[in-house]
């Protein structure tokens, strides 16, 4: 019998009977083909491919990151709390020792969704990988953790969650923001003030190949996971970058997830996009499962690879070296983490949000504390066009006394003031409040 | 009049049965030579009775399990087509494994068609070694089986029997199929001198009823029909036990079957009387096969399994059986001699059995009557222990539904069903480990042979239909055909159903009414650009296990 030289863990949880809507790309039949792959290949039967059952995520595992308007039931549907679920037990099954890794295979995905969810945006209404990590942290005092996203599609939701945090490293490798929904992950969106150089975003050129993927993988990401240091890794396995994928334009292959997972070797990994359900996800789901377990994956190909796979071309191989210097330049130097607020200062920041899948409009008003002990107390008043005036506040972990006060100030505040509904996220207390306003 | 037979490792069990009654139960010794073994225990049961007056024969034997154990196989070639994905030289399998160019996806769409050359060539490379039997398998075969026939069809008449992958089973899993197939192939010629011989012996003795085998599913097939499918019958034994219990109790509620033998335990579970089947194929030694099973547990305890006195006066049963009990003359105390030094069983030398129990107990000094005790609650225990972690097990196991997920059914018996030699003696003990309300059968020691005897012809299939392809196939039939693009789930269903009783005769189900059951249903819309293009629908229906008419229902 085969044996996995990684003992692996696989979350497999399809949701057949769940859609957003019934032609939704979010559909019943989205990992249909997958599944057929993996059992034909005979996978499960591998010696250290374990399967395990989900669980639904409870709201409190969901308040841990997410401030949901008007509520987690609004939402959320029993899906988004299983797919979120799905990522806890693979958090288990790694942090209790059962298995080296684990990849969660699950739906609906998740890296669009910010911490304010007013809705659905990018088909996402629960970020499913912030809710695991949030719980890690929790029962498993990890401290330091990276992400690193590869979905085609920058991962807005996941960057919004992390933004603040220094013990985040949140690292995108996406289709460029001016060809691609959401339109965002340059590399100048590089962190809040207390965070900065914990996000890295690398914009990548439509066209680029294998070569370029894997040369990123080997210049910038891994020796920015060596200097970070993170304890654990969690890949957020987007598959649209996929040269068969019909609504991105890269050109990355079966072949090319397999070996950036054997290059990144992450203790998690979880599925985000990806809508070329035949002719994509059934062979780059093989392929990550077989490098997370360690397996020979030089034969798992696209039937269509030999005569649709072209190498990128010259251009795009320097532009991306070109791009990979830069970038080394600023978050590989010795000089990037600066903070640039005096400590204490609060720092101010407005912006739109579009959830294009629910058609919401929110206005976030953002205020920071600078702080150089801990990701500093945040607040956030947020405005949708369905009506909703709330105030957020979020207390992070091990968050210093100062920003804890400030932080409780501001709630009580905020129930005083003109919101519809105010809500406390008090990490170090574990306390998680939604009061009515005043308004 | 039934007769009804079981091959155990050391006894073979038989029965008449007439009516609703057992009229007589034999337990002979288990040979080396499976086909004595038969002829002598069916001339032991029958004696002088009419063997006009049999109607219905049915055996569950270690033909095929001994076979691949033993390793009495005959070689055989393989030819195996592939295309991309994990490489299929790791599933190599025989003296002659060939693999041969060619594609489908898991649509069943051609991608590469099959090399012809390359085929050709390992035919000749396989009958260049003398290889009488062949096995063709091709990677989504069950999704369209046209290169397997490509290949067989290349392979033309040059041997003896070929196995094709695609009807072994519908499921997906491409080297279990490559298991399977080759098995299939390997144990041809052994399978249909078996069944020849055993139809020799039948004749010869004027039996002339329907012959059946039992299968690990828990139905039967008639003997003629195992010939090209040998592995559907290996590993019948746990399935008679449960056949056993649902023809000797209601098996109302959940009920825990426990087969509590000479070296093993079997556990099963049973739902309102339908019985739990595998999510797996069997495993038969190191072979993983998809051949459909019972959910059963074996463990190494049973009344002839040796103790030994473990550190910190743990004690030690199974999983090793050193012989007979010391009361027989055996070489170590076993849970029989405890329960003869109780006065439970009176067998053999009782002061033998009481001086194992006095050997094991001086240690921790403690009476043979306390030590025969403790003995029978630790094997108590340790049958309790793995009944949690069978249930464990089957509680874990994934869904892939919002709707079973919220539904988070959990298996938890109601009840215990205790079978087997020691069975009474034991029951006690086990019922209190267990913390259930227990129960042992009347005929608790012929319950196997008895399961064999009354257990139904079975039989399963699995369509899938494509409208966008146009097709729908059942591969276990054999049948492909095309559908227009409004063939619906309905319409499946009643295909599925036809399909489903035809095999069902093909087994050899005679009168008795066929209950079947939709045991998968599944309909995908498939969308391109936001529109429907087609539906994909999967059906899995069987005959599920039960009894056969003549068997009064209690």
């Amino acid at each position: 019998m085969i044996k996995a030289a990684r003992k692996t863990g696989l979350i497999f949880f399809p949701a057949f009977d769940w859609a957003i809507t019934p032609n939704h790309p979010e559909r019943e039949e989205r990992l249909l083909y997958t599944q057929d792959q993996v059992l034909e290949e005979g996978l499960l039967d591998i010696d250290g491919i374990v399967e395990y059952r989900v669980r639904p995520a409870r709201f409190k595992d969901i308040q841990r990151v997410h401030f949901c308007v008007p509520d987690e039931a609004a939402v959320t549907t029993e899906s988004h709390l299983i797919s979120a679920g799905g990522c806890l037990v693979a958090a288990d099954a790694v942090q209790k020792g059962e298995v080296e890794s684990a990849f969660a295979l699950v739906r609906p995905p998740g890296h669009h969704a910010m911490r304010v969810v007013h809705g659905n945006r990018g088909f996402c209404n629960i970020n499913i990988e912030a809710v695991m990590i949030e719980y890690l942290r929790e029962t498993y005092g990890i401290r330091k953790v990276a992400i690193v996203d590869t979905d085609c599609h920058h991962g807005d939701g996941s960057q919004d969650i992390y933004w603040h945090d220094p013990n985040t490293l949140f690292i995108s490798l996406h289709q460029d923001g001016r060809t691609l929904y959401p339109g965002s992950g340059f590399p100048e969106e590089d962190g809040g003030p207390n965070a900065r150089g914990a996000t890295v975003n690398i914009p990548l050129p439509p066209g680029t190949g294998e070569q370029g993927f894997l040369f990123v993988m080997d210049e910038l990401v891994m020796p920015l996971l060596q200097a970070f240091g993170p304890e654990i890794v969690i890949n957020s396995a987007g598959q649209d970058n996929h040269f068969n994928d019909p609504i991105t334009n890269m050109n990355f292959s079966a072949q090319g997830y397999a070996k950036l997972n054997a290059r990144l070797r992450p203790d998690i990994a979880v599925l985000e996009g990806g809508y070329a359900v035949e002719n994509a996800l059934p062979y780059v789901n093989v392929g990550i499962i077989m490098a997370m377990a360690g397996l020979d994956t030089s034969t798992v190909k696209e039937p269509n690879y030999d005569t649709d796979y072209r190498d990128q071309p010259a251009k795009i191989t320097s532009y991306i070296e070109q791009l990979v210097e830069t970038l080394r330049g600023r978050f590989l130097a010795e000089t990037v983490r600066e903070n640039p607020g005096e400590e204490g200062e609060v720092v101010e920041r407005s912006r739109d949000i579009y959830y294009d899948t629910d058609g919401i409009h929110e206005r976030q008003h953002e205020k920071i504390r600078t702080c150089s002990e801990c990701a500093g107390a945040l607040s956030i008043a947020s405005t949708s066009n369905r009506g909703q005036h709330m105030l957020a506040v979020h207390i992070p972990v091990r968050a210093c006394t100062a920003c804890q006060e400030i932080g409780h100030a501001w709630f009580d505040q905020g129930i005083k003031g003109p919101f519809s509904h105010v809500y406390l996220q008090d990490r170090v207390n574990k306390v998680y409040r939604r009061a009515g306003g005043n308004a | 009049m039934i007769l009804g037979l079981d091959v155990g490792g050391t006894q073979t069990d038989t029965v008449l049965v007439e009516g609703d009654r057992v009229i007589r139960a034999t337990k002979t010794p288990t040979s080396d030579n499976l086909l004595e073994t038969l002829r002598t225990a069916v001339d032991v049961t029958l004696g002088d009775l009419d063997p006009g007056a049999i109607e219905r024969l049915a055996f569950s034997t270690t033909m095929v399990t001994n076979a691949i154990m033993q390793d009495q196989m005959e070689p055989a070639g393989m030819m195996v087509s592939a295309g991309p994905g994990m490489d299929p030289a790791w599933f190599s399998i025989g003296p002659s494994y060939h693999t041969v160019g060619g594609c489908l996806d898991h649509q069943g769409y051609e991608v590469k068609p099959l090399d012809r050359n390359a085929a050709l060539k390992a035919v000749s490379r396989i009958r260049e070694r003398h290889i009488r039997v062949l096995g063709v398998v091709g990677k989504f075969s069950v999704r369209n089986p046209l290169h397997e026939f490509q290949m067989a069809e290349w392979a033309g008449d040059a041997f003896l029997h070929m196995a094709l992958g695609h009807q072994v089973s519908g499921t997906l899993n491409f080297p279990r199929r490559i298991t399977t197939t080759y098995l299939n192939a390997a144990l041809y010629p052994l399978q249909k001198q078996f069944s020849q011989a055993l139809v020799q012996i039948l004749d010869e003795k004027a039996l002339s009823a329907p012959r059946y085998l039992l299968k690990p599913d828990g139905g039967t097939l008639e003997l003629g029909k195992s010939d090209t499918l040998p592995v559907r019958t290996a590993q019948s034994g746990p399935a008679a036990s449960v056949m056993g219990a649902l023809a000797l109790d209601d098996c109302k509620g959940t009920t825990l079957v426990l087969d509590v033998g000479g070296t093993t335990t079997d556990m099963a579970v049973i739902l309102d009387g339908v019985p739990l089947f595998s999510p797996h194929g069997i495993k038969l030694g190191p072979y993983q096969t998809l051949i459909r099973s019972l959910l059963t547990h074996s463990m190494g305890v049973g009344g002839d399994s040796e103790i030994r006195a473990g550190r910190n006066g743990k004690l030690k049963i199974g999983p090793l059986r050193k012989g007979s009990p010391m009361a027989l003359g055996g070489p170590a105390p076993t849970p029989t001699d405890a329960m003869i030094a109780l006065d439970l069983l009176n067998v053999g030398k009782r002061e033998d059995a009481v001086g194992g129990m006095i050997k094991l107990g001086a240690p921790l000094g403690i009476s043979d009557k306390a030590m025969a005790q403790m003995v029978l609650t630790a094997m108590a225990q340790r049958i309790a222990d793995a009944v949690d972690a069978f249930l464990y097990e089957i509680n874990s196991q994934p869904v892939y539904t919002v709707h079973e997920v919220l539904e988070d059914t959990k298996i938890e018996p109601t009840s215990v069903l205790i079978m087997g030699g020691p069975a009474r003696h034991i029951s006690w003990y086990v019922g209190n480990a267990l913390k259930l309300p227990y129960r042992v059968p009347t005929h608790y020691d012929v319950a196997n042979a008895l399961g064999a005897a009354v257990a139904r012809v079975t039989t399963s299939v699995t369509l899938q239909a494509d409208t966008e392809r146009g097709t729908v196939i059942i591969p276990e039939a054999n049948l492909e055909k095309d559908v227009t693009p409004r063939f619906d789930l309905d319409q499946a269903v009643i295909l599925g159903r036809q399909v489903l009783e035809e095999q069902a005769r093909l087994m050899g189900a005679e009168q008795e009414t066929l209950e079947m059951a939709v045991t998968e249903k599944q309909l995908f819309n498939m969308i391109r650009q936001g529109r429907i293009t087609g539906r994909n629908i999967r059906l899995k229906m069987s005959v599920i296990p039960g009894l056969i008419p003549q068997w009064p229902r209690r």
